[in-house]
């Protein structure tokens, strides 16, 4: 999927803490309900059962968690480099190349590398990893270089090393900006997981795309509805992990 | 055989798959458009009506795109119908926010003068704060044209029109001849095509927006 380009405005209230979990819930019984009630043929039960279900649930996770780990333990610190004097010149250029690159389809970068490189998990990730740079690698440098110029001055004033007042001042300010970053690529990192499927690197998209391809709705829905689960759920996480990891004083 | 050559061959196919994505994509923004900019003017300036309205819309961006494609084939089948109900879903979050923030950012003395000129409330909202709210509006309308320029790609794998056939197609053909020149064709299809629109909005913007405001 491409990218919201911004946060989405949500605030922690204990009304929409528990919401959503409750949605989602609903949604899970409603399929389940849906599922109980059907006679299902031998291909709809290669599908649907708990053994399957749980195997790509797992693949969708391991995706999203090994690409989103990589993604952050790279974006990040390329981020802070990039807002650091010596290499300010390059920044425009580099943040313009990152805008036109996120033109390209999430479905189009996988099916690329699978054509040139091959298929399956390491290169799935691969592709993850390159459609979810963009947000957390622009929002480390926004996050960073937006910082009060002031307080720099302030802090080097106090006699704190260049080092000092990035770990210090300039990095824990620009939390709530990168952890923003950080969800927008979670969220996208799930989306596109779900196209693995077609690289062979299994997920959720896997029933997805035998539902649409066997013509069985039962298989469809299944792998639809417990997607969008699955995403809201994690949206749903980040979302307190962002509330909860932001600096106090912020 | 090149991909020079593949281009020379192929040009016909793929400009009109090209076609049938801008298709489905401005058919999409432009029901998008005519339905979030009508809830957004009906909620702007009213928070306790906006931010529900926000925070369901914005969710459907949480939602993967062929997650909520495969959502929609039960209701609408496959092929184009449910590719346009999809695109209208992702593409109404980012007009309704620019809406509301658009109308909200429209200053108060302007609406006095307005009021004290004995427009009513629905000539105010047409002569007075949609076209003053318009540039904003049309930022969010951007938005959503590119951001569903790339979901579009992801119609072909529940038989909707459109460039990601290309992708597909590569796919389908791993290994053989012409399956690195059908996906390029198709990436690089995408990415023109957002690049060409992202340009016609920028002349859209100069040409729409009100003279006051340039």
């Amino acid at each position: 999927m491409t990218t919201p380009t911004q946060p989405l405005p949500r605030r922690i209230t204990p009304a929409n803490v528990l919401v959503t979990p409750l949605v989602l819930l609903a949604a899970l019984g409603a399929l389940f309900w849906y599922l109980s009630g059907l006679e299902l043929d031998d291909i709809e039960r290669r599908s649907i059962n708990a053994d399957t279900i749980l195997t790509h649930l797992w693949e969708h996770v391991e995706l999203v968690a090994v690409s989103s780990v990589l993604v952050i333990v790279i974006a990040v610190p390329l981020g802070v480099l990039l807002t650091r004097p010596a290499l300010r010149l390059v920044t425009p250029p580099l943040l313009g190349l990152a805008n036109i690159g996120q033109a390209i389809p999430s479905i189009g970068i996988l099916v690329l590398l699978a054509v040139t490189v091959g298929i399956g998990f390491d290169k799935a990730v691969l592709a993850l990893v390159a459609l979810a740079m963009l947000p957390v690698l622009r929002n480390t440098m926004i996050g960073v270089s937006t910082v009060d110029k002031s307080l720099i001055d302030a802090a080097r004033g106090m006699g704190l090393t260049r080092t000092t007042v990035l770990l210090r001042v300039e990095l824990p300010l620009a939390v709530p900006v990168i952890l923003a970053g950080v969800r927008i690529a979670l969220i996208l990192n799930v989306s596109s997981a779900t196209l693995a499927t077609y690289t062979n690197a299994g997920g959720l998209g896997t029933l997805i795309a035998t539902g649409v391809t066997l013509n069985r709705l039962p298989v469809l829905i299944t792998g639809s509805v417990l997607t969008a689960v699955l995403a809201l759920t994690v949206d749903w996480l980040a979302g307190l992990a962002e509330a909860a990891l932001r600096p106090r004083g912020i | 055989m090149g991909f020079g050559d593949y281009l020379a061959r192929r040009w016909e196919d793929i400009v009109l798959l090209g076609i049938g994505h801008l298709q489905v994509v401005l058919i999409a923004v432009g029901i998008a458009a005519v339905i979030a900019i009508v809830l957004g003017s009906l909620v702007a300036g009213h928070p306790a009506a906006s931010r529900p309205v926000l925070a369901i819309t914005g969710t459907m961006l949480t939602i993967p795109s062929f997650a909520l494609f495969g959502l929609l084939i039960p209701l609408f089948g496959l092929g184009v119908t449910p590719s346009v109900v999809a695109l209208v879903l992702y593409a109404i979050f980012p007009i309704v926010r620019n809406t509301v923030t658009g109308l909200e950012a429209v200053p108060p003395e302007v609406l006095d003068a307005a009021r004290g000129m004995g427009l009513g409330s629905v000539r105010r909202l047409v002569v007075v704060r949609l076209p003053l709210a318009w540039p904003v509006i049309l930022t969010g309308i951007r938005l959503a044209t590119l951001m569903n320029v790339g979901i579009a790609a992801i119609a072909a794998a529940v038989n909707g029109p459109g460039l990601g056939k290309l992708i597909f197609d590569g796919l389908a053909r791993i290994g053989g001849a012409n399956a690195l020149n059908d996906t390029l064709a198709g990436v690089l299809g995408v990415a023109v095509l957002a690049l060409v629109l992202d340009l016609l909005f920028l002349g859209l913007v100069r040409m729409t927006t009100s003279r006051g405001l340039r």
